[in-house]
């Protein structure tokens, strides 16, 4: 167990980086807009992840304050954005991101 | 307020109402409503009479004045001219109470006139809407009592000359002499309203008294000369309105108005406003000023009788007898014989309205003939007239017995002491052309009664066509058709033609003015009506140095004002001799002496003057009693007995008789200077116009229209290249970006990373090199 390489931040950051580039995938790439939602999750959750990480090789209670902040936040989110998504499936019957472009208009 | 002055207001005010009511109503009343003017005048003239014998009759005060006054505009302190207030005012004394009366009777008796010799007319109403604004006015020059309201009166008895003499306005010589006349006053007018303005400058008021009190007091800064053009500006107006030398032109041509007009007012009343003026502003004449006066009066006098005697139209010859009259008078103001002109004034506006109503009763009966070669013989057919008009003839030529024989004679007897007093020379000028024109005056006149009412008709001998066009030319008023009955149609007028004819001729009377015939200066006019004291500087010719201090001593033995009206109320008691009346007179001017020291070399000069003439008095009435029976003898000479052919005569004397008929050529010689000049200045400054002023115009449009040019490119290629452009680069820009506007929200978070990650790819970028 020598060999292994004890547990830094560099650790976190990569998990962090890539539970990013998984969220910023799915945000970008998924059809449906649950999906997307999720992506959007998994992005806060970097977010959280680092904000925890640096607060433990810092010091300080700042990062663990935001993060519990972030997860509060993100709970309200997730609330509102399915309210959305239900409206949305209301007008245009359909969850498709893809479709809905009237923005455009 | 004076209850004279009230009623003088009611006077002034009732013609005016006259005016409005058939101005506006005269179609919708019957007969036209001549009898609204005719009854408003009679009122007015009965007004007048009460104040006339107030004033006159139970006064008998010559110092009488009552006056009163309102501000009319305030401007305040006006820049560059001082404070500017005028003020309307109304005064009467002896003089407004007389022509007050004279203008209201002669008024009311043209009104009543009228009614029989403008019947028929079309316009007739409109006639008698101009007749009471015509009075107005003159009431109002009458009592104004500053030079501002007479001026503007002045300009609407011209106004009114105006409309009546243009009256038969369809007749285009009627149209011509009403602008004629018109154009005539204005230059006159002009003058009078410049010496205004120089008093003005001087005094900052309008007001007679004001103005009189200021120049007494030595309050005119300029120099004499300037008093001498004023007085001389103010004058022009007289010239204007007077039918003086040398705009006398207008008078004449005036004549084509109707013919109780031209008695009214180019013949009893507007005419005489300018003599009326030049006495209200006598005092402030200089002594300069008064000789030029007094030769332009005496020059009048004589010119007009010598045209007058060739004449044909009976109007004409009595409006050039009222040219040479007016110049009697002005002539007697010039030499200062300031109560014998006004006198001469008032006796001649009587006799002269009913020569001129006479003549156009002799028009009517004769259907408009005016050609007195066509006339003769109408005594037995018009015997009122007949008498009337002899009676009035003989006032004008001057025969004892009558009014004019004593007006005419004080101004004569004045002029020969103003020859005396200025030491003779060319001054006796001025009475030898007065005694000239005293005998032409009865030779024409006597010309005119024996062509008019003498000897057999010759209605017959008037050329055939000649005839028909004078015919036609009054076809307006004319509604007899068959020429050649005239003559055996001439009757006597109607009543309300005659009864004017009667009292104008009965106030031709010595007995009306002075219980002696042979002496004015006896009556109750020359009492009442005295030389004011003048107000301007002193005056001193050598000759009369002597005299002066003769003068001068009275004044000191003599003494205070108070004396002078004592003086004069012993006078008009005792009708007394004429060394007190004289020493009276010299009193007068003594005392006044007292007061205005600065004038009281003048003074002397005017009481020296009046001394002179009445030790002319005698002479006078008996050089102008010659005169006039040797121009009447000649009259009798030449066409009573046909001693001497007047046919013959004037083919030996040809060129003065041509002279004489051509008005002394006035007109043609006016035509060749100021008509012809202004007419080549006019076309000078109209080709000027044309080609100068518009040439700078057109120039100034081409270089607009040639920059415009340039303008318009510039603004076609290179301002709206640039705007275009600007819109199609945006437009071209807008429609590439238009294409990353996809409304997919996760195109936009695509390009969101794209640019974080190209922010991020820039800075370590710069970070690394």
């Amino acid at each position: 167990m020598e060999h292994l390489v004890p547990i830094g931040l560099n650790h976190y950051l990569t998990i962090s980086a890539f539970l990013l580039g998984f969220g910023l995938f799915a945000v970008m790439t998924r059809k449906n807009a649950i999906v997307v939602l999720m992506g959007v999750e998994l992005i806060l959750n970097a977010a959280n992840i680092n904000f925890i990480a640096f607060s433990k090789y810092n010091g300080g209670m700042g990062g663990i304050m935001f993060s519990l902040f972030v997860i509060v936040i993100a709970a309200a989110e997730a609330a509102i954005a399915l309210a959305i998504v239900i409206n949305i499936f209301k007008i245009f019957k359909s969850v498709d991101v893809s479709s809905i472009d009237s923005m455009k208009e | 307020m004076h209850s004279l002055i009230q009623l003088s207001i009611v006077v002034l005010l009732l013609p005016l109402l006259s005016f409005v009511i058939l101005i506006f109503f005269n179609r919708r009343l019957p007969r036209r409503g001549d009898f609204v003017g005719v009854g408003i005048l009679g009122t007015a003239f009965a007004l007048s009479a009460y104040i006339f014998w107030t004033v006159i009759v139970q006064t008998y005060d010559p110092a009488f004045r009552v006056a009163w006054d309102f501000t009319w505009i305030d401007l305040g302190q006006v820049p560059g001219i001082g404070p500017l207030q005028i003020k309307m005012g109304i005064v009467i004394d002896n003089l407004t109470a007389i022509m007050l009366a004279m203008v209201t009777l002669i008024s009311l008796l043209v009104h009543l006139y009228s009614t029989g010799y403008m019947a028929g007319d079309k316009n007739y109403g409109r006639y008698y809407a101009f007749l009471g604004i015509f009075t107005f006015s003159m009431l109002g020059i009458v009592l104004s009592d500053n030079l501002f309201s007479i001026y503007i009166f002045w300009e609407l008895v011209g106004l009114s000359s105006y409309l009546l003499i243009g009256f038969f306005f369809e007749k285009d010589s009627a149209a011509d002499a009403q602008k004629k006349a018109f154009l005539a006053n204005r230059v006159g007018d002009i003058g009078m309203w410049l010496g205004i303005l120089i008093l003005y400058s001087q005094f900052h008021t309008f007001s007679f008294t004001e103005i009189y009190a200021n120049l007494a007091a030595g309050k005119f800064a300029m120099s004499n000369a300037w008093l001498t053009a004023a007085g001389l500006l103010l004058f022009m107006g007289c010239v204007g309105k007077s039918a003086q030398f040398p705009l006398h032109i207008w008078l004449p041509d005036a004549m084509e108005g109707p013919t109780p007009v031209s008695a009214l007012i180019h013949a009893a009343t507007m005419v005489a406003a300018g003599v009326y003026f030049v006495a209200r502003i006598f005092v402030v004449l200089t002594p300069d000023a008064l000789h030029v006066i007094a030769f332009i009066g005496a020059f009048t006098a004589f010119m007009a009788a010598t045209i007058a005697i060739t004449q044909n139209d009976i109007k004409r010859v009595l409006a050039y007898s009222t040219v040479s009259q007016l110049g009697y008078m002005v002539l007697g103001l010039g030499v200062g014989a300031y109560s014998a002109a006004l006198f001469h004034l008032v006796t001649h506006a009587f006799f002269k309205a009913c020569l001129f109503l006479g003549s156009g009763a002799i028009i009517h009966a004769m259907h408009h003939e005016q050609d007195m070669r066509w006339m003769g013989g109408l005594r037995k057919h018009m015997p009122w007239t007949f008498a009337t008009f002899t009676l009035a003839t003989l006032a004008l030529a001057g025969l004892p017995l009558t009014s004019g024989f004593m007006s005419k004679d004080a101004i004569l007897a004045g002029a020969i002491g103003f020859a005396t007093a200025e030491g003779g020379g060319v001054y006796y000028l001025i009475p030898v052309l007065g005694f000239f024109s005293a005998m032409l005056t009865a030779f024409y006149m006597g010309r005119q009664i024996w062509l008019v009412f003498f000897g057999e008709s010759r209605t017959h001998l008037k050329p055939a066509d000649d005839h028909h066009s004078a015919h036609h030319a009054h076809s307006t008023h004319d509604t007899h058709n068959d020429d050649h009955h005239a003559a055996h149609e001439v009757h006597e007028v109607s009543w309300n033609m005659r009864a004017p004819l009667v009292i104008l001729a009965a106030l031709s009377v010595f007995f009306v003015y002075s219980p002696n015939p042979l002496d004015g200066a006896q009556g109750w006019f020359m009492k009442m009506i005295q030389t004011p004291p003048t107000v301007v500087g002193s005056y001193q010719s050598a000759p009369s140095s002597e005299k002066l201090a003769v003068g001068s001593q009275q004044s000191a033995t003599e003494g205070e004002n108070s004396a002078l009206s004592t003086q004069h109320s012993a006078l008009s008691e005792q009708h007394s001799a004429p060394e007190a009346e004289h020493s009276a007179l010299s009193t007068q001017h003594s005392a006044l002496k007292e007061s205005t020291q600065h004038s009281a070399l003048t003074n002397e000069r005017q009481a020296e003057i009046a001394h002179a003439s009445h030790a002319a008095h005698f002479p006078a009435i008996y050089i102008s009693s010659i005169m006039v029976i040797l121009g009447i003898t000649l009259a009798g000479i030449v066409y009573v007995f046909r001693i001497i052919d007047p046919d013959k005569t004037a083919e030996a004397i040809r060129p003065l008789y041509l002279f004489s008929l051509n008005k002394w050529y006035w007109d043609e010689i006016y035509d060749a200077t100021f008509i012809r000049g202004s007419m080549l200045i006019s076309k000078m400054l109209s080709w000027f116009d044309t080609n100068i002023i518009d040439g700078i115009v057109n120039g100034v449009a081409l270089i607009v229209k040639k920059v415009a040019f340039a303008n318009n490119s510039f603004d076609k290629y290179v301002v709206d290249g640039l705007v275009n452009f600007t819109a199609f680069s945006v437009n071209t820009t807008g429609a590439v970006l238009r294409k990353l506007q996809t409304g997919k929200v996760q195109t936009y978070v695509v390009m969101l990373l794209a640019v974080v990650f190209g922010y991020f790819v820039f800075y370590f970028t710069r970070l690394i090199y």
